[in-house]
């Protein structure tokens, strides 16, 4: 195949910028040129029509009568004020905002700490070795993981409660006490996810010009200071960004974690939109309904994803994507 | 980090032993609760009742635990369903991923900027599982494995990763195989995969792990437990409490008061089974994963 002058002008066209109106004409001959790539792309396209498109059209039926025999009755958004005077979604609601605080306030700032402190572990071999350990679970599924929790605050011998019994105190049924659930839940995330988030600030920091380092050792500063005044202003645009991020997924409270830690005893506490959404959807067959709150969520999702994106962006350059 | 030759005072080192004593604290509790259940499921099922959760050293030993696992039908079918469906779905994926991230890392490509615009939404915004449960219903997937193979088959965060990869192929080895009469396809083949390969690796590791670790949808969409991947059968027993999930298919009898088997340590050596296939991929996992966050090229 011989390049065509035409195919070389597009590659030295800026990747996003506009078309100029001399290639509109020869879209033709642009077709035949690119076919073979659209042709690559197509099983993709293809995909993304059919499992992402068409649930979006799917979607309609929050605001329709299901019937058995078609077609489905346009009601508008009753669906929806049935579900805004329902006091079971607001609590959903609610809890869905306490967990998302929880997290940002206490897993949020654990995986910087643990950043910081691996910077200063001395000899490559044994800062790796407590790397490989503790991003380990990143990779487990929430079912082992809750798995895992279930057998370490198992009340009769669990090792948590194996140590609150050493010191004399009552076992604690953790997994099925509402006052403690949540708090599991931010445990369990810990857990999973702080090891692994902290190579983000790592490769921050690691990224560091180390002239201000050794500026800072000639200017007598401890190793304090130089976390202080070095590192900590050297990642906060990273800290910047993933807090925004974070912020973004707000909604978000993580149904693959929660159905896995919720029981008859603590679902009050911690049913959040997405296993609401599945209980009232799946199991009992109000499809409407939670479509209708499913959408919810999805809009004000979106509406804050894409806030998150345009702040972050304007703050520190970086973006979600 | 600088380097630290200069003489130490004694607070220095009282600092460092404190960072140093923090970070061993955190491997413990990482590490600890998995070799708990790991010393239960090789203890004398006979002796695990009294065993502390602080332990790592089996109480005795005997591998009576990990035999009934492995010979259990429930277990093996799950085994081999997860095996099926992460394998063929990991290939799938990489192969589309790889495919659609070419065509759209080239520069020039007409609707490129329109098709990045369509795959971005998908990201920001999901309509949720009960639309995604009638499409996989109206394509008749439901009690299929294809429900599972299929979902996030190209992964949009995947494909972007991969697409930033490509960009930074040289357009001159490009141009060259162009010249040398290339076409695209060949370009793709010989050229662009081999240049690929660590990131295409690490794709690969993604998709994997994902699949592996998926069971809400396994849960929503099979019906048939002859289907449930492991992580399935693993919810049923341990998350669920469901002991007859899994030891009602054999003789009950093995796994109750009649015998010596106890479910603490089916339950761990459970737990365990469904980490092996991670634990034997987490060499590639480190090294390919922390490269590639390393050098900033998973920003997702």
């Amino acid at each position: 195949m011989t390049v065509s002058n035409e195919l070389v002008a597009d590659a030295a066209m800026p990747q996003d910028g506009n078309v100029p109106t001399i290639q509109r004409r020869s879209v033709a001959k642009g077709m035949r040129q690119w076919w073979p790539y659209y042709l690559m792309m197509a099983p993709g396209l293809i995909f993304f029509v059919i499992f992402h498109y068409f649930p979006i059209w799917e979607a309609k039926i929050a605001f329709e009568q299901l019937r058995i025999i078609p077609p489905n009755i346009w009601v508008g958004i009753k669906h929806f004020q049935t579900l805004f005077s329902s006091p079971i979604f607001w609590q959903v609601l609610v809890n869905t905002l306490i967990i998302s605080t929880m997290k940002i306030v206490f897993v949020f700032p654990v995986p910087i700490i643990v950043a910081l402190l691996l910077n200063e572990i001395r000899g490559g071999a044994f800062r790796k070795f407590i790397q490989s350990a503790i991003y380990l679970p990143h990779f487990l599924s929430w079912v082992v993981i809750a798995g895992v929790f279930i057998a370490v605050l198992s009340p009769s011998d669990g090792a948590v409660n194996d140590i609150i019994g050493f010191f004399g105190l009552q076992p604690v049924s953790f997994m099925t006490d509402t006052g403690s659930i949540r708090w599991v839940l931010v445990f369990s995330e810990i857990w999973r996810s702080a090891g692994w988030d902290s190579l983000l600030y790592l490769a921050a920091i690691i990224a560091i010009d180390q002239e201000l380092y050794d500026a800072a050792e000639i200017d007598g500063a401890n190793r304090w200071q130089k976390i202080r005044y070095v590192t900590i202003p050297g990642i906060v645009p990273t800290i910047a960004t993933l807090f925004i991020l974070n912020a973004g997924m707000f909604l978000n409270a993580d149904l693959n974690q929660v159905i896995n830690f919720s029981n008859d005893v603590v679902r009050s506490k911690i049913d959040i939109i997405d296993t609401y959404v599945y209980r009232i959807g799946l199991q009992t067959g109000e499809y409407s309904l939670a479509t209708a709150a499913g959408l919810f969520k999805a809009v004000l999702g979106m509406l804050m994803i894409v806030a998150a994106h345009l702040l972050s962006k304007r703050l520190t350059g970086k973006g979600v994507w | 980090m600088a380097a630290h030759n200069v003489r130490r005072t004694p607070l220095e080192r009282l600092e460092y032993a404190i960072i140093v004593s923090t970070l061993m604290f955190l491997v413990v509790l990482t590490v600890q609760p998995l070799l708990n259940l790991l010393a239960i499921s090789f203890s004398d099922p006979g002796k695990v009742a009294g065993m502390s959760g602080l332990t790592v050293v089996p109480n005795g030993f005997s591998t009576e635990v990990w035999n009934l696992l492995i010979n259990n039908p429930a277990v093996q079918r799950g085994l081999l369903n997860s095996i099926f469906i992460t394998l063929v779905s990991t290939v799938l994926g990489v192969v589309l991923t790889a495919l659609m991230a070419w065509a759209l890392s080239r520069p020039g490509l007409p609707g490129r900027r329109a098709i990045f615009v369509f795959v971005l939404v998908t990201i920001v915004f999901e309509p949720g599982i009960i639309p995604d449960y009638f499409i996989n219903k109206r394509l008749g997937l439901l009690d299929s494995y294809w429900s599972l193979i299929l979902f996030k088959v190209v992964n949009a965060w995947y494909l972007i990763i991969l697409v930033r990869f490509f960009e930074e192929v040289p357009k001159e080895l490009i141009e060259a195989s162009e010249l040398d009469g290339a076409n695209p396809f060949q370009i793709f083949w010989y050229v662009a995969l081999p240049l690929a390969k660590s990131a295409l690796a690490t794709i690969a590791l993604f998709y994997f792990v994902f699949h592996w670790n998926e069971f809400f949808r396994a849960m929503i969409y099979l019906n048939d437990q002859s289907k449930w991947p492991l992580q399935v059968v693993l919810r049923q027993f341990v998350v669920e409490g469901d002991k007859l999930a899994m030891v009602g298919v054999v003789d009950s009898n093995n796994y109750t008061g009649a015998s010596q088997i106890n479910i603490r340590a089916l339950k761990a050596g459970m737990i365990l089974l469904t980490i092996a296939p991670i634990l034997a991929i987490y060499p590639l996992i480190l090294k390919f994963f922390t490269k590639g966050t390393m050098s900033g090229a998973l920003k997702g």
